[in-house]
């Protein structure tokens, strides 16, 4: 007795055995790199000055990077893209999801193609547009041009400064659009047919139907959409790498990619650290406030 | 009266239901097709000003060179290592712990089931710069070990919230019938609730390749010559000066295509995996 009681149970140690090694790996590879990250933020280290070493600069790199009115340009610029990107893929994808939720054949293969830019490497859907926008090698350009649409080619879009980061949006939307469409798609699928009967009953147009009861009952989803995009959005950076680097100037700098300007590009692992830090408070103050806003309903 | 009105109401919601469906796929296909064709175009058509859909002839050539190129090659064979030993990893970790959250009674499950999905929601700029310094100081930079360990610390909280999902979807008397015959809690869970959720379970470890398979800016601080993904490798082509369009559009292609293949063979589960823990 005296012996069971001192050794854990043995349903303590189940749980210790399933539990542990995941969320410890996960745990542990969160908590010291975050630490480790806040650490860094509190010096100032120039990788190409080892002779420097590391100094200790207390909240220093916070205070400048508050101050800089170019940190709170980059929030502006991520906030338009990650703004501009989930209100296109919540329209688009509602209105496809309106139509993919009607039985017509081939409905099934269409789903599967619509997905398809999904699943691509976002790095790949970077090159694919450059190439498509190239201007003497691409399709798009001479389409453009053949439309009349001349402020599309020159300057090249690329290239242009306030057509930047519309373009990026566009093409965010190409590619995580078809992931709005099934996230709606699968709430449309589970909505309850009776207060359509009703509203058949009394009348109501297919707008009216649509704006009254649809969009209401569809909150739940609408707001998995929001929530999921908003964050993948907030970390863009693969096809901003790859397409536009930043540019033209830094037109279209996002916070992941001034982060990863300031560490690998200029050095300064102290200030990106804090831009890193920046992101994260920015990352969670939006999902707790999305996730607040979803469940007053 | 009405029953012709409500007949031209279907019509023209017929109508625009094909407009939309059209404009979809049209949209959706044009860039792909644009890539494919590319990469099974001759050289010289590549350069054609206006730009040609389809090459004078079809041809392999792109693809060939790719293949015969051994850098290439390598990055295809780097990708491949690291994506199946992550997602092995990630199964390991992850199924267990989203057994563990589904079937036992714990006092801080919220907190546990939130902490997972707080780590799933990380921007990963956050943590790139602590990754990249602890993989300098430890030596670790451009080998396999950091970019698995790093592969698997994405992909273990999405194995955690799916799994966790089809293992609730399992009645407890079915393991618990087992453990009365005298197995062992994990003995059950192997022969008896494993093989149940088998379908579950590929589509997580799908879902978890395509994350490690697709993931670029780890790889691209944390690989050099040895390791370097396909995402590293479509990049380096971009930033050359001379592009040879035709040899990049097959390497996209081969990027691309053995993942969007598994994606697609698992499509109904992969938003619910992407979904799951963001509503209750």
């Amino acid at each position: 007795m005296n012996a069971a009681q001192k050794l854990p149970s043995r349903e303590f140690r189940e749980k210790i055995l399933f539990l542990a090694p995941g969320l410890g790996y996960i745990g542990v590879l969160f908590v010291f790199p975050l630490l480790y990250s806040l650490y860094v933020s509190l010096t100032q280290w120039n990788l190409l000055r080892p002779d420097l070493g590391v100094r200790w600069v207390g909240v220093a790199n916070f205070v400048s990077l508050l101050r800089d009115p170019f940190t709170w340009q980059t929030v502006a610029r991520t906030a338009y893209f990650v703004f501009g990107s989930v209100a296109l893929e919540l329209v688009l994808g509602m209105i496809l999801a309106l139509a993919l939720n009607r039985e017509f054949p081939g409905v099934g293969v269409i789903r599967s193609i619509i997905l398809i830019p999904f699943i691509i490497a976002p790095v790949v859907v970077g090159f694919t547009w450059r190439f498509l926008l190239n201007n003497d090698f691409g399709p798009l350009p001479h389409l453009f041009s053949a439309l009349h649409l001349n402020f599309l080619v020159n300057p090249p879009l690329l290239s242009n400064a306030s057509l930047v980061i519309p373009m990026l949006i566009v093409i965010d939307a190409w590619q995580y659009m078809p992931f709005v469409t099934l996230v709606l798609l699968a709430g449309l699928k589970a909505l309850p047919s009776e207060p359509y009967e009703a509203a058949l009953v009394d009348g109501a147009s297919p707008v009216q139907q649509f704006f009254r009861i649809t969009l209401p009952l569809l909150r739940p989803a609408l707001l998995v959409a929001v929530i999921i995009r908003t964050m993948t959005a907030l970390r863009v950076f693969d096809t901003v790498f790859v397409m536009t680097g930043g540019g033209p100037g830094s037109a279209s700098e996002v916070l992941s990619f001034y982060g990863y300007r300031m560490a690998f590009q200029s050095y300064q692992m102290g200030m990106s650290a804090a831009i890193g830090l920046l992101t994260l408070l920015i990352a969670l103050v939006l999902t707790l406030f999305l996730m607040r806003s979803g469940s007053q309903s | 009266m009405v029953k012709t009105r409500s007949g031209w109401r279907l019509h023209l919601a017929s109508v625009l239901t094909f407009m939309v469906v059209a404009g979809a796929l049209v949209w959706t296909l044009y860039p792909l097709l644009w890539v494919v064709l590319s990469s099974i175009k001759p050289e010289q058509d590549q350069f054609a000003i206006p730009p040609v859909w389809f090459g004078s002839r079809l041809t392999l050539d792109n693809y060939i060179r790719f293949f015969q190129d051994a850098s290439f090659l390598k990055t295809l064979v780097n990708s491949t290592v690291i994506t199946t030993l992550s997602t092995a990893l990630s199964l390991l970790l992850g199924v267990p712990s989203a057994y563990g959250l589904s079937r036992f009674h714990l006092r801080y499950k919220d907190i546990l089931s939130i902490g997972v999905l707080l780590v799933r929601m990380l921007p990963p700029i956050v943590m790139v710069i602590p990754i990249f310094l602890l993989a300098r100081t430890f030596r670790l930079l451009d080998t396999y070990t950091v970019m698995v360990l790093v592969g698997a610390f994405f992909s273990v909280p999405f194995v955690i919230w799916m799994m966790k999902g089809f293992f609730d979807e399992v009645p407890t008397e079915l393991e618990e019938a087992a453990m009365v015959d005298g197995s062992s809690r994990a003995w059950a869970m192997w022969r008896v609730i494993v093989p149940l959720t088998g379908p579950g379970m590929a589509a997580t470890a799908v879902l978890s390749a395509l994350i490690v398979w697709n993931e670029f800016l780890y790889a691209l601080v944390l690989t050099g010559a040895n390791t370097r993904t396909l995402p590293v490798l479509v990049n380096s082509f971009v930033s050359e000066k001379t592009v040879n369009w035709g040899v990049m559009s097959a390497a996209g292609v081969v990027a691309a295509l053995p993942l969007v293949l598994f994606g697609l063979s698992i499509q109904k589960h992969l938003i619910r995996g992407l979904t799951a823990g963001a509503i209750k």
